[in-house]
């Protein structure tokens, strides 16, 4: 019986001049997404390639000097995904370059940004098309589903039947559903097609899961907007009301929500100024080189023969370290404050499912805000491992003062830091890995289950009020 | 005639559900988010006046000439309340270097809010008005069609311009309602917000803002006219609406952006660099070359510096030295400096080479989202608030003249960078007896030329008028098509 009802919903929409439209749109904006995608992947992955090349050539050429490894200043670039076909997660308007030495960490950078002066625009990938026109679609498709039938008197014909009222109502969802499902799962297909036919973002095994999650994902985001369309339609008595609610709501729930989370963080705390910022470190510096003689005696001064009585190098050593750590401190805790900013945004507007679901698609494609913090966990990491080697290969010059610290001249100079070469193989590499299927999936559950949970209460309100529907 | 269809339409259209949803979202909006937005203000206008006070107070603390870098802060504006533009996006300080021109920079206090999209009050307006105007609209020829009361009006002596004029009348009438309260509403919270100065010049503004809603909800309201003109039932008038309304709110305005920057390919930013770097080499050059051939020599010997930090603006100055640096640094300077101020013109033209691609693509961009009336009304406001991109280039182009300023109250007071103290607030006999601790005095900047910077209004009005007369042009011509599709409209 069931089945019956979905067909008649799938054939009666298949013919109507919505669907042609949505059908159209949809697929004119999925190709669009796709040649986007090619076009930006492409130009993206070679000026990767470049930029990490010419970072390697920079680092192989001071394995000569183990001290000229320690002050080499490496550029870091963010990785091109293949899945910002599928969620984009505004990456390029994020820092996407790191740059450091073994000792100072400094704020990441927006560098290949492209043009600043246009007013930040929404790249057309998946997730956008989806999260607005689609979830728009599904609301035309539903805003009549009930109070349409009342009008035009089907309803009471179909219910003077044997057919129970819930029979009634999941064909009716499933009938929307898939006649969403057409124009979307073409869509989708002719983009994959651009992209793979194209040749130039190869999906592995595991791309494809994800793709199919994120797919998932879509169909538990549009089937809260059927069910938002068919509570409202059952809600109301006449078709044209009910198209008034749902097209405000889609516009609070859509555009509104997930804008506000902007002026929310701007007022929920106090934000990070980068004027005082600099202020600070310049604190800092004051502080500590006014204040040398905390660290030891004539730690101030500085001479190039090592020998020389003005020297004291283990206090100049520690004077260096002091301030190049605080100075690290001051700018992780101004990062921090930025991120917790950003963060506090978009927490306080996941009560949109729109928020959730672009939220959940960016942590599986592995891109956006959460990406650029796992790199910078990354880039620390490497940091450190690479301290770490450079301490161990000192360790086996016996010529060398064995003081590790931000002093480049002393290094040359002092020797602080030997001046044997070494193997460019043993030298650590940075190597962005991606999360794994189940790591961001474990990030994304709480998304996932919110999004299950919309769909829960949706049901449950559509279903309660198409039962105490009056179909005449 | 025409005045009674309007006066029935609209008192049929003020009691609908509709108008009653819509009006009540927008003016609650509008009363939860102004608030909030201003708060957000008095936020940057805190931060604002803490980095004006830290500059004043720097600048009471400088001892050498060459450590007059004061920064110029663009003060936030007011009616960013209403219209975003790219008042965070873009950066709003300059700082006053003789080495370095100012430029516009892509540095906002915190990039990743990025991830958010704009939000001010003219969202409010070009989303949910807008959505307001094509709900009243969309039945006002097809829905009477359906219910056949159109019939019934044409048969009485009314002619059909009159019904379509009246009909007009009535949605522009309905549709000031919402926006007249929401504007006023907003304009009031700010007047009583604290610490929110309003100067006459945003009182013009936020005037013409107004007109300019009014101009624009007509058109997407004709827009609505139109589409219920051209089709028979008013269900597919709606649908024929909404789609056009996507594509004008959130299609075209991204599209145009992205075709844009397909259009005209930026330079490369690296090659900038590149570009800049070379000219350093070329500074460095340049200046030995003369040193070189001006015959006089550095002198050798022990050469010794000993810095002491709190020079004003976190640089140091230079306390005790010995006779040959004394001797040297005063040559290089006197040498250097004119050159360093040389090539900083030459870095700026290499940088405005580069950012003039990126102009001309916000310029192509901001053509091409002109079919959009969504965009243009859009690119009205933020000129009106003062927060487009032609307001901050104008804010950077009255930095640097002021920068010559500077340079010129630098060269005057230190006899062509040759006098030690562009870089010593010590003498000659001081710097030798090598005293203790940070004691010089500051300088007496009584005289250094001050900054001051007034939005300019006949600007803003002047680039605002096209996109205004383009969004009439759109008005007249939705309503022309309208009045051809009406009187061909078959009413049966």
């Amino acid at each position: 019986m069931i089945r019956q009802i979905v067909f008649k919903e799938i054939l009666e929409n298949l013919l109507s001049f919505r669907f042609i439209l949505s059908l159209l749109l949809v697929i004119a904006l999925f190709a669009v997404s796709g040649f986007v995608f090619v076009g930006k992947y492409r130009q993206q992955s070679s000026a990767f390639w470049e930029k990490t090349n010419e970072n390697l050539t920079g680092l192989s050429e001071r394995t000569d000097k183990l001290y000229r490894l320690a002050f080499y200043k490496q550029s870091v670039w963010r990785k091109p995904k293949p899945l910002a076909l599928c969620a984009e997660g505004s990456e390029k308007s994020l820092p996407d370059c790191y740059t450091f030495d073994v000792f100072s960490n400094n704020l990441p950078e927006i560098r290949g940004q492209g043009n600043f002066t246009l007013s930040h625009f929404s790249s057309i990938d998946w997730v956008f098309i989806i999260s607005m026109i689609l979830s728009f679609l599904a609301l035309v498709f539903t805003y009549d589903s009930v109070s349409g039938e009342r009008e035009n008197g089907t309803l009471r014909l179909m219910l003077s039947n044997t057919i129970p009222r819930h029979k009634l109502l999941l064909g009716k969802y499933l009938g929307v559903l898939f006649s969403i499902g057409i124009p979307l799962f073409i869509g989708l297909l002719v983009s994959l097609i651009i992209v793979v036919v194209s040749n130039v973002a190869v999906f592995q095994g595991l791309d494809w899961l994800k793709i199919l999650t994120i797919i998932l994902l879509s169909f538990l985001y549009l089937s809260i907007f059927v069910f938002l369309g068919m509570l409202i339609s059952s809600r109301t008595a006449h078709p044209a009301n009910s198209m008034v609610i749902l097209l405000l709501i889609w516009v609070v729930v859509v555009i509104l929500i997930p804008s506000f989370g902007r002026i929310i963080s701007e007022v929920s705390g106090k934000a990070p100024n980068p004027a005082e910022l600099e202020r600070r470190l310049a604190e800092i510096w004051t502080d500590v080189w006014s204040n040398a003689d905390r660290y030891g005696e004539r730690a101030g001064n500085w001479a190039g023969d090592p020998k020389h009585p003005m020297n004291n190098p283990p206090a100049r050593a520690r004077l260096r370290n002091a301030s190049t750590s605080a100075q690290n401190k001051a700018r992780e805790d101004h990062h921090n404050k930025m991120l917790a900013q950003a963060f506090t945004g978009r927490n306080l507007t996941c009560f949109s499912p729109t928020v959730i679901y672009r939220r959940a698609s960016e942590v599986i494609a592995g891109t956006g805000i959460n990406h650029v913090v796992n790199l910078q966990d990354q880039v620390r990491e490497y940091q450190a491992g690479l301290k770490e080697y450079i301490r161990s290969k000192d360790a086996e010059d016996p010529l060398s003062l064995h003081l590790i610290f931000p002093e480049q001249s002393s290094a040359r100079s002092w020797r602080a830091i030997s001046h044997n070469s070494v193997d460019l193989a043993t030298v650590p590499k940075f190597q962005e890995r991606d999360l794994a299927l189940s790591q961001s999936l474990k990030l994304a559950i709480w998304d996932i289950g919110l999004l299950a949970l919309f769909n829960l209460v949706f049901f449950a309100a559509t279903f309660v009020s198409f039962l105490r529907y009056d179909p005449r | 005639m025409i005045w009674r269809f309007a006066k029935k339409e609209f008192l049929l259209n003020i009691m609908t559900f509709k108008f009653a949803v819509g009006t009540t979202l927008c003016v609650l909006l509008t009363a939860v988010f102004v608030p909030i937005l201003g708060k957000a203000y008095q936020e940057r206008l805190k931060v604002y006046n803490e980095n004006i006070t830290y500059n004043e107070r720097e600048l009471g603390k400088v001892t050498v000439y060459k450590n007059i870098t004061p920064m110029i802060y663009r003060p936030p504006s007011v009616l960013a309340v209403f219209s975003e533009g790219l008042e965070k996006q873009l950066g709003n300080s300059a700082t006053i270097e003789y080495d370095k021109v100012p430029e516009i920079t892509g540095a906002a206090a915190n990039h990743y809010l990025s991830i958010f999209s704009v939000f001010d009050v003219s969202l409010i307006f070009k989303i949910v008005i807008s959505v307001l105007a094509l709900l009243v609209a969309y039945d006002a020829i097809s829905g009477e069609r359906e219910h056949g009361t159109l019939r019934l009006m044409l048969s009485g002596t009314a002619a059909r311009y009159q019904v379509l004029l009246g009909k007009l009348v009535a949605g522009l009438m309905v549709l000031v309602v919402p926006v007249t309260i929401a504007f006023i509403l907003g304009w009031l919270i700010l007047l009583f917000f604290p610490m929110v100065e309003l100067a006459g010049t945003d009182w013009i503004r936020f005037g013409l803002m107004f007109i300019a809603s009014l101009v624009f909800i007509a058109t997407i309201y004709n827009l609505g006219l139109l589409f219920s003109c051209l089709a028979r039932r008013s269900a597919i008038s709606l649908v024929l609406g909404l789609f056009m309304w996507i594509i004008f709110a959130v299609v075209i305005p991204n599209g145009s952006a992205h075709l844009a920057t397909q259009i005209i390919p930026a330079g490369s930013e690296d090659a900038m660099n590149e570009q800049i770097r070379l000219l350093q080499q070329d500074l460095r050059d340049e200046s030995w070359k003369a040193f070189e051939a001006s015959g006089r020599k550095s002198m050798s010997g022990r050469q010794q510096v000993s810095d002491v930090s709190g020079g004003g603006f976190g640089h140091g100055y230079v306390r005790s030295c010995t006779a040959a640096t004394w001797h040297n640094n005063t040559l290089r300077y006197s040498f250097e400096v004119p050159f360093q101020i040389k090539y900083a013109n030459k870095y700026a033209e290499v940088k405005d080479n580069y950012l003039r691609d990126l102009f001309e693509q916000t310029a192509l961009a901001n053509r091409l989202s002109r079919f959009s009336p969504v965009s243009l009304y859009e690119n009205i406001m933020s000129t009106l608030a003062g927060t487009d991109m032609a307001s901050f280039r104008q804010f950077i182009e009255a930095v640097k003249p002021y920068r010559n300023d500077i340079i010129e109250y630098m060269r005057s007071h230190t006899d062509n960078f040759s006098s030690p103290t562009f870089w010593t607030p010590c003498t000659k006999e001081e710097i030798e007896t090598r005293p203790k601790g940070d004691t010089a005095s500051p300088l007496e900047l009584g005289d250094l030329p001050r900054f001051t910077y007034q939005s300019d209004l006949v600007g803003s009005l002047r680039r605002a008028i096209p996109d205004l007369a383009f969004l009439i042009f759109g008005n007249v011509l939705f309503f022309a098509m309208t009045f051809v599709a009406f009187l061909r409209y078959d009413v049966r």
